[in-house]
């Protein structure tokens, strides 16, 4: 399992639109991701969990992919948040 | 695993419930047709004259008697069809059908093999017997059980398969007796062969109980006591009372197999002079517990309880009192001590063992239908005659039990400060219910009594984690047995402030113990599941992300067809018209837009609202299978929530047209960004197809995307 914090710097949070990108992002990937934040844990893959965090600029999430690509996803996940979020 | 043996272990006790039920009446019928029919008895009152044979009295005695009997002779196929219907998951009249079906197919398959290896005579004495005409192997109640939870296996993995379209009349509920007739063809060829050595390893068993006297009766009563908090105490005592572990014997010149048909062939047999302890040792010293030994500690609980509490505790305990006293229903009395003191349960249990040990050593031989209360004492000891039954001396054992309860009980709660009813410091537990039970009882007296109903029923499903997390719902005598999905978020101090004598819960398999009533309450909350309801008491923080991912990962039902109605009036339009690079590329999933021409907007479809976005621009409605987003305004997430205003938060549960909230179309365009809305299916990868079905301007409500 690959593991990454980011802090999101985004002015408006996690919201609709950067969120899908990163879903569709999450399922191009063999591996399982998910986000955690405020102590919950949701699909990375799926919009309305990730949506349904609440997640604003500042807040800081953890990433964990599981899978056969792990390697290859946690990095570009990481790249597409620095450039999105 | 642990958890999940429990959980089947109490779907199989709840399913023995129903045809239990029927017992009593069964008893009744019998107990009183073969009193009054029995020459003896009535030459002994000297009512040979008014009721005795060829009167009329006599004859309708009769025909209750043979109904009564005709219910325990048959017992194997109820419990078949009984257990079947507790076991099917949906479709259960069906299984039923299959149950009974497959219950004459694996005893004329064994009667069958029977005939080929040289019929009845070739069988050791008590191994065949007749049943409907049938010449097989005798498997009591145990052979239709194992027909029912076989049937019920076989119905719920079977009951939706699809066949070849040539076959097609035979596939879903159809397939399901067809099914169970091979199997079960099967199954008794099996059976001749595995029953035989476990006739032989049963009668051993038997045996083994039966000569270790009044010790093994000890240990019979102590076990099935220590059983009901479980709930499992039915899967032990049935094998007792219905099969050859319960004991054989010849009655009328007939090979009679388990306790309790002992009994009731030795009541309808005439040349009974008393009865047989053999058999009555697994009941009569249920009568002593039931009748004087519980209320014996229901006494020294209410004595020890605090003053200001006296007269509550008091309606608690004489009404359980009472119940255990007349139906021999014990788990009112039972349940106020065991969870607060678990150590007065094991003497409890050790005290019961004994009253069944010491029933059996005095030749006190009292039978009985469903459980040691009064009236089957009166039917089967009483009215039966103390020569038959030595019933007078449980009168004498009874006083003493109710002292040795009473002054034990008493001893221990103030030695150990035990906290039964009336003894509790005010925790928050206490004070939850008294709350709740001011609050309903205020609900009762100044509204209909289906809304104090449907009140008790929303706590709870509260209780129980919401209505996502129910599985299933069933009762037993006393019981409401629920299975849920997480047991994790039950709350066992709300469920029990419901007015619950008391909760079991292990895993995800709950019980929450609340008397006879239980039934009523099931119903009601049946009927309030089956109503679609917002939930208030349910907690949104917590439940709607897990719910949010939970319900669509569970649920892909990729063969439902989801209708999408306008959220709000205008012209639809294209994703790709919307040209910014992200909804219009199908980044976010397919759907459609609306231009809107007004800003009511309404529910789409009926939904549960999983997240409203704090800029309010973004809400986000479940329908169970599609996930829908209304995104109200392109880019609109820069506003902050001006001019949005919104009615529902997440968790609220919608019916296609409430009102979600309005917006002020103005506001939006004053602020430099258009109005424009995509609605857009989130789970689109759940789907095959996802079409829009009509263009140009539509009203509110009229159906736009067809998603399947």
């Amino acid at each position: 399992m690959k593991e990454f914090q980011y802090t999101i710097q985004d002015e408006s949070g996690v919201h609709a639109r950067p969120a899908g990108l990163m879903v569709r992002k999450a399922q191009s990937f063999q591996s399982d991701a998910s986000v955690s934040f405020n102590g919950k844990k949701a699909d990375m893959k799926r919009l309305f969990a990730i949506m349904g965090l609440n997640i604003k600029k500042g807040d800081q999430i953890s990433v964990q992919v599981t899978g056969a690509d792990e390697d290859a996803a946690a990095k570009e996940l990481e790249d597409f948040l620095k450039n999105n979020l | 695993m642990k958890d999940k043996i429990f959980s089947v272990l109490q779907r199989v006790g709840r399913s023995f419930m129903l045809p239990i039920a029927v017992l009593p009446v069964a008893g009744l019928l019998l107990g009183l047709g073969s009193s009054f029919t029995n020459e003896t008895t009535l030459a002994t009152y000297h009512l040979l004259g008014i009721m005795g044979p060829g009167t009329f009295i006599f004859n309708i005695l009769t025909i209750m008697s043979q109904c009564g009997n005709v219910i325990f002779a048959n017992l194997p196929l109820i419990f078949a069809v009984g257990v079947a219907i507790g076991m099917a998951k949906k479709e259960k009249a069906v299984a039923a059908l299959a149950s009974m079906i497959a219950f004459f197919i694996m005893h004329s398959a064994i009667s069958g093999m029977i005939q080929i290896y040289g019929g009845a005579d070739a069988f050791m004495s008590g191994a065949t017997g007749s049943l409907m005409g049938m010449t097989t192997f005798q498997m009591g109640a145990f052979g239709g059980i194992i027909v029912g939870l076989g049937v019920a296996a076989l119905h719920n993995k079977f009951y939706k398969i699809e066949l070849p379209a040539a076959l097609a009349f035979f596939q879903g509920t159809r397939f399901v007796p067809i099914i169970s007739t091979v199997v079960f063809t099967f199954v008794g060829i099996l059976m001749f062969y595995v029953w035989q050595p476990v006739q032989g390893g049963i009668n051993a068993l038997g045996t083994l109980v039966q000569s270790s006297g009044v010790i093994g009766t000890f240990f019979y009563g102590m076990i099935k006591r220590l059983l009901i908090p479980f709930g499992l105490h039915h899967v032990f005592y049935l094998p007792f009372w219905q099969t050859a572990i319960g004991g054989t014997m010849q009655v009328a010149g007939q090979e009679i197999v388990g306790a309790q048909n002992i009994f009731f062939a030795q009541l309808a047999d005439p040349a009974t002079t008393h009865f047989s302890t053999l058999a009555t040792r697994f009941f009569t010293g249920e009568f002593i517990i039931y009748i004087f030994g519980l209320p014996g500690a229901a006494l020294a609980m209410h004595r020890c309880a605090r003053p200001e509490k006296k007269k509550e505790v008091y309606g608690l305990l004489f009404s359980a009192s009472l119940t255990s006293i007349m139906t021999g229903i014990t788990e009112p009395i039972e349940f106020s001590f065991l969870f607060v003191a678990p150590l007065l349960f094991a003497i409890n249990a050790v005290l019961a063992g004994l009253a069944y040990a010491v029933a059996q050593a005095l030749n006190i031989a009292v039978g009985l239908t469903f459980s040691g209360g009064f009236i089957d004492l009166f039917l089967f000891g009483i009215l039966q005659g103390n020569s038959k039954t030595s019933w007078l001396l449980i009168l004498p054992v009874g006083a003493v039990y109710f002292a040795v309860y009473y002054f034990i009980f008493s001893f221990l709660i103030k030695k150990l400060n035990l906290k039964t009813p009336g003894r509790e410091t005010d925790s928050e537990e206490t004070k939850l219910y008294t709350r709740a039970d001011y609050e309903k009882k205020k609900n009762t007296s100044s509204t209909e009594k289906s809304n104090a109903a449907d009140a008790l029923s929303a706590q709870i499903v509260a209780g129980l984690g919401g209505k996502d997390n129910i599985s299933d719902v069933d009762c037993c005598a006393t019981r409401l047995r629920i299975t849920v999905y997480n047991g994790d978020t039950v709350q066992d101090a709300v469920l029990k402030a419901t007015g619950a004598a008391g909760v079991v819960h292990k895993g995800t398999g709950i019980q929450i113990i609340y008397g006879p009533k239980v039934t009523v309450i099931k119903s009601n909350l049946e009927d309030y599941l089956a109503q679609s309801h917002p939930e208030p008491v349910q907690t949104s923080p917590a439940a709607a992300p897990t719910a949010g991912s939970g319900i669509s990962d569970s649920n892909p039902a990729a063969d439902q067809e989801t209708i999408v109605c306008a959220p709000l009036s205008g012209k639809i339009m294209k994703l790709s018209e919307i040209g910014d690079g992200v909804f219009s590329e199908g980044m976010l999933g397919k759907g459609f837009a609306i231009e809107p021409s007004e800003g009511k907007v309404v529910a789409p479809f009926d939904c549960k609202v999983e997240t409203v976005f704090d800029t309010k621009h973004a809400i986000n409605l479940s329908s169970g299978n599609v996930d829908l987003m209304i995104h109200i305004g392109i880019d609109t997430v820069r506003l902050n929530g001006k001019g949005y205003d919104i009615k529902v938060q997440a968790g609220d549960v919608l019916k296609k047209g409430d009102l979600i909230g309005s917006v002020d179309l103005k506001v939006i365009k004053d602020a430099g960004f258009r109005t424009i809305t995509p609605v857009i299916v989130a789970n689109t990868e759940d789907f095959q197809t996802i079409e829009i079905l009509k263009d140009g301007s539509a009203a509110m409500g009229e159906e736009i995307l067809k998603v399947k």
